[in-house]
């Protein structure tokens, strides 16, 4: 194969200190493809995610769920806390009492993008949750990485925005793994899906080779209780 | 089949059950001990002289203090001042505090001594002087702030900074993500412990620096009754209008502008005062290498045992009465009990007791009832049972009962107590270690404890022996402070006390 791999797991345990999450995991990801992680919670999606961020390093913009907020400060230092990396101490001091001029600009972009317009000066505690998903994503697309790393980024999203988003994404990023919920999006946003149940990487394969039944197998319980599926 | 046997009294492993032998417990070694007390009236007339107070309540006199205004200025300052420089000093201790053991040794020596006694020590080097008084302040309440600041730091939640981007400096990852965090739990401590030192600056008055806790022990010990009732009334509604005057915005401009009011400024004498710390504070012998002359040297300190058992026994008598007093008050400020009247009513009870140090309350009741223990006892008793039935009472209103037609005892009994006496006793032990340190304290007002001879070392400049106290009473308090922890309700998750403010909190 010519593409070039970004990471690869060999048979590895993956988990915390004394406790294995996922077993003997063997998985690559590959230059420009789009992987959606599927799973029920508590399988291991947040656990794999790390250990990818830890792999790829500067190389990945990351997007955890809401709690990697910070509920006091403002939507702009929000964001601004993306290249907090970036920047000396003595300007990251600044920026905290007047906003840098250039990241202002930039960011004020991006937030209208994402439907938070004229939120930039609103502490994030007040945001709904679906603003505050915006927010974290608007964090990660401001990393401006090669890869783009979301656990469960869309979670709280109607359908039609969540759609809009990944695009956004997407076309940010040529390589992305996106840990979602929503199978139909998995199937028609991604080239490809991992799926985890008990501990375990049950299936690596192409979208277009999957099907939603496929999918419902990951979901010990889905047939029987979850039987309306989100509208197209 | 044997039907079970109904159990002994109080037999049986429930938490309930132990924390209640465990009182029980507390109570008879007190009154076993009781007889060791001296708890004599020696006034003629106890009720008539509090008839005299009472009258000096309801009629004040407000215009009879000269220069109230003054002194009113200058308690805000100190107080304004002591905390921030106690916050200036405190919090990066705070940062090194969980690292450091020295650092937390010297905290807890700091924390030990009283701001009362701090003002004695600091009176000999820099006089009656804006130094002393605020020195007095911030000296020990960075070693509190160190403390409580530090607890709070450690609940910093973790996934904000988890989140960063790798590589972030540390000073940036704690201004983004840490300190933002806990933000609102520091100040809110930091505004109680402002509450606090409004009380100690009124208090610094007692050792005779101009604040309003001046004129209000002058006016209250020459029987000018109704002067003494307007400074009390100013003083309450000092501490009630706290709200009001305290807004962070004002608070700046308060300090700015106390800073011209503020004064006497000492002239600080260097060699002085390297003589004071160097010489003058340690005992001979100890200075010069000789052993067999410093055991004697202590042997020459007046009841020195006499004033640590009187000192330790009040603190046993003034505990176990809190206990008492806080079972017995907290339904009065309870939405369980009563009707709107008596709630209002026992609210201000409560709020008036807590709000009124346990050195005044003390020199009300010795005015009343002669020097002994006894007023001593009531006034650690009533004020601390006061602040622990208050915040019970807070804890009480969060609970819904299960069954409304309980007559008031039952409900008392059966549906309350119970759930909340645990966070009783871990309030009351958390509170051991501030009335072991206000018994000593007491001493100043001629109770025969450790902070009498302390008072009196200093009077007759034996400043050695004054130092050699203040270590013992330090070691005391740490020590009690150990037991108090040791018995205390482990069994609760998370101390009561968290719920409002953290734990360090009682103490005030």
């Amino acid at each position: 194969m010519s593409v070039e791999e970004l990471v690869r797991f060999d048979g590895e345990a993956l988990g915390h200190a004394h406790h294995t999450v996922l077993a003997d995991l063997t998985l690559g990801l590959r230059a420009g493809e789009r992987v959606a992680l599927l799973g029920p919670s508590g399988v291991g999606k947040s656990t794999l995610l790390t250990a990818l961020r830890r792999r790829l390093g500067h190389h990945a913009a990351w997007c955890p769920q809401e709690h990697g907020l910070v509920p006091p400060l403002s939507v702009y230092h929000n964001v601004y806390m993306g290249r907090l990396e970036r920047h000396s101490a003595l300007a990251n001091l600044l920026n905290l009492a007047r906003p840098r001029r250039d990241a202002w600009h930039d960011i004020q972009a991006l937030c209208g993008e994402l439907g938070l317009e004229g939120l930039l000066k609103r502490p994030v505690s007040q945001l709904s949750g679906g603003q505050r998903q915006r927010v974290a994503i608007a964090r990660a697309l401001y990393q401006a990485r090669e890869v783009f790393l979301g656990d469960e980024p869309v979670a709280s999203i109607d359908p039609h925005q969540a759609r809009r988003l990944l695009h956004m994404v997407q076309h940010r990023h040529a390589t992305c793994v996106i840990a979602l919920h929503q199978r139909e999006l998995a199937l028609t946003h991604f080239d490809r899906v991992w799926g985890l149940r008990d501990g375990q990487l049950m299936f690596d394969a192409p979208a277009c080779e999957l099907t939603l039944a496929d999918l419902d197998t990951l979901y010990p319980d889905a047939r029987s209780s979850d039987a309306q599926s989100e509208p197209a | 089949m044997s039907a079970e046997r109904a159990p002994g009294l109080l037999a049986g492993d429930s938490l309930n059950l132990r924390l209640a032998r465990r009182s029980l417990g507390l109570i008879a070694l007190c009154l076993i001990l009781l007889p060791f007390a001296d708890l004599a009236v020696t006034t003629h007339d106890p009720w008539a002289e509090l008839g005299r107070m009472l009258a000096g309540l309801l009629h004040p006199d407000i215009l009879a203090t000269e220069s109230l205004p003054h002194a009113i200025a200058l308690t805000i300052g100190f107080a304004l001042w002591g905390t921030l420089l106690g916050v200036v000093l405190g919090f990066p201790l705070a940062l090194l505090f969980s690292r450091s053991r020295l650092i937390r040794s010297s905290c807890a020596f700091v924390r030990a001594i009283h701001e009362l006694f701090w003002a004695l020590l600091l009176l000999q080097v820099f006089g009656l002087s804006a130094v002393t008084a605020i020195a007095a302040l911030t000296i020990p309440y960075a070693g509190i702030f160190a403390k409580v600041y530090a607890e709070i730091l450690e609940l910093t939640p973790r996934a904000p900074v988890d989140a960063l981007p790798e590589g972030t400096g540390r000073l940036s990852r704690f201004v983004y993500a840490e300190l933002p965090m806990i933000w609102a739990r520091l100040s809110s401590y930091t505004r109680y412990r402002f509450e606090c030192a409004m009380r100690s600056s009124v208090l610094l008055g007692f050792v005779g620096l101009p604040t309003l806790g001046f004129h209000l022990e002058s006016a209250f010990r020459e029987g000018r009754y109704p002067e003494a009732g307007a400074l009390l009334w100013v003083f309450y509604l000092m501490i009630a209008s706290l709200h009001l005057w305290g807004h962070r915005r004002l608070l700046p401009w308060i300090a700015l502008g106390s800073l011209f009011l503020l004064g006497p400024w000492p002239d600080i004498d260097g060699a002085l005062l390297w003589r004071f710390v160097s010489v003058d504070l340690w005992p001979k012998p100890l200075l010069e290498g000789n052993w067999s002359e410093l055991w004697q040297w202590f042997g020459e300190i007046p009841d020195l045992l006499p004033a640590i058992g009187n000192t330790l026994l009040l603190g046993l008598m003034g505990t176990a009465g809190s206990l008492v007093v806080a079972l017995l008050l907290w339904p009065l400020a309870s939405r369980h009990f009563g009707n709107r009247p008596t709630r209002m009513a026992g609210k201000g009870v409560l709020i008036l007791m807590r709000s009124t140090p346990e050195l005044m309350l003390a020199f009300i009741f010795l005015l009343m009832l002669g020097p002994s223990m006894l007023p001593a006892w009531l006034a650690l008793s009533l004020h601390n049972g006061a602040l622990i039935a208050f915040l019970v009472a807070r804890h009480a209103d969060a609970i819904v009962p299960g069954s409304h037609a309980l007559p008031a005892s039952a409900r008392y009994a059966y549906e309350l107590l119970p759930r909340l006496y645990g966070g009783l006793l871990a309030l009351l032990f958390y509170r051991a270690e501030t009335i072991i340190r206000e018994t000593a304290l007491l001493g100043m007002l001629g109770i025969a404890t450790l902070g009498f001879h302390i008072d009196s070392s200093f009077a007759y400049m034996m400043f050695d022996q004054a130092f050699v106290l203040l270590l013992i009473t330090a070691a005391l308090n740490i020590g009690v402070d150990a037991l108090a922890r040791r018995y205390r309700p482990r069994e609760l998750a998370a101390p009561p006390s968290q719920h409002d403010r953290p734990a360090g909190d009682a103490a005030c």
